[in-house]
C-alpha cells in the first residue's frame, strides 16, 4: 500500500483499483498506455492481466466476468484504435445494464485536439453509449475519478463508465490517498418508492383477477431473485421472462410460464393478452418482448416496477409506476398483498403448452429421423449440465434455442447479449465468464457466423487456460437472417450461405480438443466427452441448415400473432 | 402525429465538460431539433442552467426529460409549455418561411 506517498499516475490507477476490489484486468497494450502496463508489470502478484488478442475481445470477456460475478468489469486498452474497438462493447454493456470501467490511454494534454498520432475524441464518441465518460486532466484526480467510476458503474442500473486517461497525467506524480466514493449529488442512485405507491399497487394485486408478471435482468442485478419467488408464491401469480431475464427463476418453478417475446414460448405471450393486470419488473419492454406496440396488453393495467425514471411509461403507458430498487419493492409488496389462490387462470397455458409441445418442442428436440436439429443439440447438453452450467450464447438461431432449450437451477446462468445483438459476444463473454466463476462449467453454445467474428480469442482462451465449453451449431448460413429471408423475403438468400473452415483443425491450430459430430448415435457420447474435463474444448456440430426457430411473432406483429410453422398461425382454444 | 407544441426545457447540472454535446446527443438521437439553446451558471453556487426550446408532443418531451435527468452529472430537469408570446413569435416566423417557400415553388 503506497498511501501517502508520492507515486505516479499509473501507479495511483492500479492501487485505487486494488483498494476498490479489482483483481482481474482485461487489456491490450499500445503506445498511449505503455506507462501504466509498464507498472503492471509489477503487480502481478495482486492484478491477473488477460491478455486478448483483439479489444473487442476484452470487453466482451469483461461483459461475461461482470455477469457471472455481478460486480464491475476492468478493461484497459490503448488510445486511438484501442479505444475504437472497444466501442460496441461499451454499447453493448449500456443496453444490457452491465457494470464496466474502461481505462483508454490518451495522448498527451497538450497534443489534445491536434490529430496527434492515436488522438481519438473518446469522450464524444462514448458519451451517448456510456453511464459515465470523464477525462482525466491531473495526477490528483485519478483517485478521485476511479472511484466515482466504479460506483457509477456498480450502483443503480448498472453500466459501462469511460475513463480517458492522456499519457502525462500517467506519468505525473501525486500523493496517493485510496478514494470511496458513495454519494454523488446529482446522481440518485436508488430511488426509494413511497409507501402510497406501494399500497396502491398492493390494492391493484389484490383485485386483480388475472395479475400475470413479466421480469427482466433487473431481477438478477438488484439480486431480488428469492424476493421475486417469494412473490410469486404469496400471490399465487404466474410469470414470464424476459431473454435476459432467465436463470433469476429456476426453469421447474410453477410459475413460471417461460420466456416472452419473439422466439419465446406461447403461454407467456398469450397471458399477456389475456391478463388484467400486468406487472413488470426491472424490463423495459423491448420491442423483441412487446411486438406491436399498438395492441400490446391493452386490455390489462399495467404497473412497472424499475430502478430507472426513464423506462417508466417509455414505451408502454403505465397505470403505476414504481421507482425503486426491485428487491426493496418485491420485499415491501409481499408484506403487503394478500395471498392469493389463482389456480384456475394458472392453469391457462396448459393448452397454449400442449399445442407448443406437440406442434413445436417435440418436432425440435426428439426427431424420428433425419439431421440433427439445433434444438436438439441445446437441450442434450442442457441435458448433461443438469441446469448447472453457466450457458453463454452468441447471437443468432444459436442464441433463441440455446435460451428456450436450456434448464437453470441457479441464477446468473445465462449470458447473452440481448439490446445490441452483437455477434462475435459469445466466444470471448464464455472465457471472461469461465475466469470470473472458474468452478462452474461454461457452456456456449454459437454460430459458424459468430465464431468467426472473434474466434481469434480461441488464442487467449487457452493462453489463460479457461475450460470454455464451445458448442458449434454448424449450418454453413447465417442461420438467422437466412430464417427471415425465408420467412419474409420470398427466399431470395443473399449473401447469407457461407464457406467455412474445418473447425477441427482450427481448434487443433491452437492446441484445442474437439469433436466433430454429424448423427444422432454420436451427440450423446461427444457431449460427454467434452463435459468430462474442465479443459477447453470445441464440439462441431452438423445441424440441419434450413431450419426455423419457432414458434416466432413475425416482427411489427401483435404478441399473440404467433407462427408455428411457415404460415401456420396458432390459435387460442383449439 | 400526436399535438406538438414549443417546450422549454429547463436543466440544472454540474458544470461538467462534454455534457453539454452529451445531452444535445439525445436530441440527435431522436432527429430532433433544438430551436434555442442556453448554457449559463445559475444561481446556485457551482451549478449550471440549461434552457433548451424544442418542438414536440408530451409524450416524446417526457421522455427527453427522464433522460437528460438520467445523466449522471444532471442534477434536475424540468419541462414546459413554451410561453404564449415565443409560441407567436415562433409561429409567426415559422409561417413565414413557410410562405416564403410557396414562392420559391
Ligand atoms: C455484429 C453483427 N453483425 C450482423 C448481425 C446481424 N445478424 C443477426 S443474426 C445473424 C446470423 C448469424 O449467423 P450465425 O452466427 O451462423 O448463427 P445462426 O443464426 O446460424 O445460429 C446476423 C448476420 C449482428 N447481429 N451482429
Amino acid at each position: 500500500m503506497k498511501e501517502g506517498q508520492n507515486i505516479s499516475g499509473a501507479d495511483i490507477l492500479l492501487e485505487q483499483i486494488i483498494s476498490l476490489g479489482v483483481d482481474t484486468v482485461f487489456g491490450y497494450p499500445g503506445g498511449a498506455i505503455i506507462p501504466v502496463y509498464d507498472k503492471l508489470y509489477d503487480y502481478s502478484d495482486r492484478l491477473r492481466h488477460i491478455l486478448v488478442r483483439h479489444e473487442q475481445g476484452a470487453i466482451h470477456a469483461a461483459q461475461g466476468y461482470a455477469r457471472v460475478q455481478g460486480r464491475p468489469g476492468f478493461v484497459m486498452v490503448t488510445s486511438g484504435p484501442g479505444a475504437t474497438n472497444v466501442i460496441t462493447g461499451i454499447a453493448d454493456a449500456m443496453i444490457d445494464s452491465t457494470p464496466l470501467v474502461v481505462v483508454a490511454g490518451q495522448v498527451k494534454s497538450d497534443l489534445l485536439g491536434t490529430d496527434a498520432f492515436q488522438e481519438t475524441d473518446f469522450i464524444g464518441m462514448t458519451s451517448p453509449i456510456s453511464k459515465w465518460s470523464y477525462q482525466i486532466r491531473r495526477p490528483e484526480d485519478i483517485a478521485w475519478a476511479v472511484a466515482r467510476a466504479f460506483y457509477i458503474a456498480s450502483t443503480g442500473r448498472p453500466g459501462p463508465v469511460v475513463l480517458d486517461f492522456p499519457q502525462d497525467v500517467q506519468r505525473g506524480f501525486a500523493e496517493y490517498h485510496p478514494q470511496v466514493c458513495n454519494f454523488i449529488r446529482s446522481y440518485v442512485a436508488v430511488p426509494e418508492p413511497s409507501d402510497t405507491v406501494l399500497r396502491m399497487a398492493a390494492e391493484m394485486i389484490d383485485t386483480a383477477a388475472r395479475p400475470f408478471v413479466v421480469f427482466g435482468q433487473g431481477v438478477i442485478l438488484s439480486g431480488a431473485e428469492k424476493e421475486l419467488e417469494a412473490f410469486l408464491d404469496k400471490g399465487d401469480i404466474p410469470a414470464g421472462s424476459t431473454l435476459l431475464g432467465l436463470s433469476a427463476v429456476p426453469s421447474a418453478n410453477p410459475h413460471l410460464k417461460g420466456m416472452l417475446g419473439m422466439h419465446g414460448n406461447i403461454a407467456p405471450n398469450i397471458m399477456t393478452q389475456n391478463c388484467d393486470l400486468l406487472i413488470a419488473v426491472g424490463m423495459r419492454f423491448d420491442d423483441r418482448v412487446t411486438g406491436n406496440l399498438e395492441t400490446y396488453a391493452r386490455q390489462a393495467r399495467v404497473i412497472h416496477i424499475d430502478i430507472d425514471a426513464s423506462e417508466i411509461g417509455k414505451n408502454v403507458p403505465v397505470d403505476l409506476g414504481i421507482l425503486g430498487d426491485a428487491k426493496e419493492v418485491l420485499t415491501r409488496l409481499t408484506g403487503l398483498i394478500q395471498g392469493g389462490v389463482r389456480r384456475a387462470w394458472k392453469d391457462e397455458d396448459v393448452k397454449c403448452y400442449e399445442v407448443e409441445n406437440s406442434r413445436v418442442i417435440e418436432p425440435e428436440v426428439h426427431p424420428a429421423e433425419g439431421l440433427l436439429n439445433p434444438g436438439e443439440v441445446v437441450a442434450a447438453v442442457a441435458e448433461a449440465c443438469g441446469g448447472k452450467a453457466v450457458i453463454v450464447t452468441d447471437v443468432g438461431q444459436n442464441q433463441m434455442l440455446a435460451a428456450r432449450y436450456s434448464k437453470f437451477v441457479g441464477s446468473r446462468s445465462f449470458i447473452s447479449s440481448g439490446g445490441l445483438g452483437t455477434m462475435g459476444f459469445g466466444l470471448p463473454a464464455a472465457i471472461g465468464a469461465k475466469i470470473g466463476d472458474p468452478g462452474r462449467t461454461v457452456c456456449l453454445f454459437v454460430g459458424d457466423g459468430g465464431l468467426q467474428m472473434t474466434e481469434q480469442e480461441l488464442g487467449t482462451m487457452v493462453q489463460e487456460g479457461a475450460g470454455v465449453k464451445i458448442v458449434l451449431l454448424n449450418n454453413n448460413w447465417l442461420g438467422n437472417v437466412r430464417m427471415w429471408q425465408e420467412l419474409f423475403f420470398n427466399r431470395r438468400y443473399s449473401f447469407t450461405k457461407m464457406v467455412n473452415p474445418d473447425f477441427g483443425t482450427l481448434a487443433a491450430a491452437y492446441g484445442v480438443d474437439s469433436a466433430t459430430v454429424e448423427d444422432r448415435d454420436s451427440l450423446a457420447p461427444a457431449i460427454a466427452r467434452m463435459l468430462s474435463d474442465d479443459k477447453p474444448f470445441l464440439l462441431n456440430v452438423h445441424v440441419r441448415e434450413e431450419t426455423l426457430v419457432l414458434p416466432m411473432i413475425p416482427p411489427g406483429k401483435s404478441v399473440d400473432e404467433i407462427l408455428l410453422d411457415r404460415n401456420v398461425f396458432f390459435e387460442y382454444g383449439r | 402525429m400526436e399535438d406538438e407544441k414549443l417546450y422549454e426545457i429547463t436543466a440544472y447540472t454540474e458544470n461538467q465538460v462534454g455534457l453539454l454535446s452529451s445531452i444535445a446527443g439525445i436530441f440527435t438521437r431522436r432527429s430532433m431539433n433544438i430551436e434555442k439553446l442556453l448554457v449559463y451558471p445559475s444561481r446556485i453556487e457551482g451549478i449550471h442552467k440549461f434552457k433548451i426550446l424544442t418542438r414536440s408532443s408530451e409524450k416524446l418531451i417526457q421522455a427527453v426529460v427522464l433522460q437528460i435527468e438520467k445523466k449522471v452529472d444532471v442534477v434536475k430537469a424540468f419541462y414546459e409549455v413554451d410561453d404564449e408570446r415565443s409560441c407567436r413569435e415562433f409561429d409567426f416566423v415559422s409561417n413565414f418561411l413557410k410562405e416564403r417557400e410557396e414562392i420559391n415553388k
